[in-house]
């Protein structure tokens, strides 16, 4: 309860001014001034050794947007590493979370062994699987030529390359979806459950037409979160592939991070920057629309 | 706790077969997560001549570790990481905890304001205001210092875990705040006084993950620092390019830097588990 209705209206404000400065005095500092200052470079020609920093408009924007490698790959990889990767490490994570939900002897121990990748740093896990996908020495092409096939350039190609981005992607980020999951499946009621199993509800049932109802607004918080998170991916496409082979594997993230740094064209790197926050920011509030009338609802 | 029992799958099975397929498919998931791991662990106990063929030899030896840590750049970055990991755990509990109180405390125009920025924020990609940063941290003089890259690690987590903390701090009754007052307590000593202590196990996790956050992270540190100030994620990314071809040394430099990570994790664990219950 705000206790709103007191006579002493002033002071609570400055208390309530003072609570939020620190974290608002430097989300001001290094966000907003950075944010300001990325804008307005998006409309100059700004080089790195070039202190002119002519007016353009909007060039930048059109030539972003006219840029046949950001419409035809960067885009649409963006979009489907996104929608690939969160639902992907949902239905993974909502397995685990069933199957760890019940009691069974040595749970502590799969319960920490399935929280490793949590602790694993997106730059070492693409290293680890670097290593693992290599075409000549990999432990992947080993167990595959043991078996009979033919071993994989995967980092090579584009549609293999990919897949192991989307893998390392789903590997580090299920167990986030486990152990919000198993939180929520603990906390359900458990009559529903039991009124059920008494009607002889089968298992699929019982899944379809109660888990997951009951979980929704577990289900949409992760899902939310993650879809942002999924947007800006970069380190580990930086380690595993560089944006390659060509640069046919590009997420936004790398996309502007070339044009700015190794292009150094930091005006159309933050155009490039802009679009993509933009994006986001649509996706962003429609996703919190479309989410909080399911959860409501 | 409140264990739900579901109807079994494979319910005509007899009981024993169904707790074997169940105890297999355990061992079978375990051992796919932590596979990348191991086989990490496993190149790095290997020598130069093995690694190659990592699942045949037999040799094992500790030099790839200590080859490593004759490295001075390695050291550095290690110290460097530790030492920014734990400056911004510190600051960012400080500003989140309190701006997260105050989200959780106090409804308006003010709180409202704050929240819908918050979330604003929290989508905006990291790109799209770390390139700007580089122009900022350049004409301020932090570019490549431990100042530069400490801030926007600190800012960056307000969002976030604010929300957080808004949501452990409406799990505490406010009534013994209120009550506080009522007894003369200024504001800030409910704050610090009585609020604060209940709401420890929750800023532990924050902690936690806030202290691996910050040790994991690439980005902001390769585009806001250069030589001087080098971190074991940006070292790392190098030396796949610079030492592409020496598996052992890069897999015993990855094991190292999630030592750290792991015992913190082993650590905190409960504090997380908990902490997450959203």
């Amino acid at each position: 309860m705000a206790s709103g209705s007191r006579p002493l209206f002033g002071e609570q404000q400055r208390f309530m001014l003072l609570l939020v400065l620190p974290a608002g005095l430097l989300m001001l500092l290094f966000q907003v001034v950075p944010i300001v200052i990325g804008a307005n470079a998006s409309f100059r020609d700004w080089a790195l050794y070039n202190p002119k920093k002519v007016w353009v408009g909007l060039a930048h924007y059109q030539a972003v947007i006219t840029d046949p490698a950001f419409l035809e790959v960067v885009l649409p990889n963006t979009f489907l590493f996104m929608v690939v990767s969160v639902l992907g490490a949902l239905a993974l994570g909502l397995a685990l979370a069933l199957l760890l939900n019940r009691p069974f002897r040595g749970q502590k121990l799969v319960q920490t062994v399935l929280l490793v990748p949590l602790m694993v740093a997106p730059v070492i896990a693409a290293i680890m699987m670097r290593w693992m996908f290599n075409d000549q020495f990999g432990i992947v092409n080993a167990v595959l030529e043991g078996l009979g096939f033919e071993g994989q350039p995967w980092l090579v190609e584009r549609w293999t390359a990919f897949g192991v981005i989307l893998l390392t992607d789903i590997w580090l980020w299920t167990p986030w979806y486990t152990l919000l999951l198993l939180a929520g499946l603990q906390s359900l009621p458990r009559e529903p459950f039991e009124a059920a199993e008494i009607d002889g509800t089968s298992t699929w049932r019982v899944f379809t037409h109660l888990t997951v109802p009951m979980l929704r607004p577990v289900i949409v918080v992760c899902v939310v979160i993650r879809a942002i998170d999924a947007f800006r991916t970069f380190d580990i496409v930086w380690t595993l592939t560089g944006g390659g082979p060509g640069r046919s594997t590009e997420l936004f993230s790398l996309y502007a991070y070339v044009l700015a740094f190794l292009n150094l064209d930091l005006g159309r790197g933050s155009a490039a920057a802009m679009i993509g926050g933009l994006i986001i920011l649509v996706v962003g509030v429609v996703l919190y629309r479309v989410t909080d009338r399911i959860a409501k609802a | 706790m409140a264990m739900v029992r579901q109807p079994m799958l494979f319910a005509n099975l007899p009981l024993g077969v169904r707790r074997l397929l169940f105890g297999l498919a355990i061992v079978g998931i375990c051992f796919l997560f932590a596979f990348p791991v191991l086989w990490l662990i496993l190149t790095s106990l290997r020598p130069e001549s093995g690694v190659y063929y990592v699942h045949r030899g037999t040799e094992f030896t500790l030099g790839n570790f200590a080859e490593v840590f004759q490295d001075e750049r390695v050291v550095e970055a290690f110290a460097n990481s530790a030492v920014i990991a734990t400056l911004a755990t510190f600051f960012s509990l400080l500003v989140t905890v309190s701006s997260g109180y105050m989200l959780s405390r106090f409804k308006g125009p003010v709180s409202s304001t704050w929240f819908g920025t918050i979330y604003i924020f929290r989508c905006v990609p990291y790109i799209s205001w770390v390139i700007p940063l580089y122009f900022v941290a350049q004409s301020w003089g932090l570019y490549d210092t431990y100042v530069g890259l400490l801030l926007p690690h600190i800012a960056v987590h307000i969002c976030f875990f604010s929300w957080l903390m808004k949501g452990f701090f409406d799990g505490i009754d406010p009534s013994m705040e209120h009550a506080a007052l009522i007894d003369g307590c200024t504001r800030w000593g409910a704050f610090l006084r009585v609020a604060l202590p209940s709401a420890i196990p929750a800023i532990a996790a924050l902690g936690v993950l806030c202290w691996l956050f910050t040790w994991n992270e690439f980005l902001f540190a390769l585009i806001l620092t250069g030589n001087r100030v080098p971190v074991i994620t940006v070292v790392m990314a190098q030396f796949v390019t610079e030492m592409g071809l020496r598996w052992n040394l890069m897999a015993a430099t990855a094991v190292m830097a999630l030592v750290p990570a792991f015992l913190l994790a082993l650590f905190g664990q409960k504090y997380v588990i908990r902490g997450l219950r959203l």
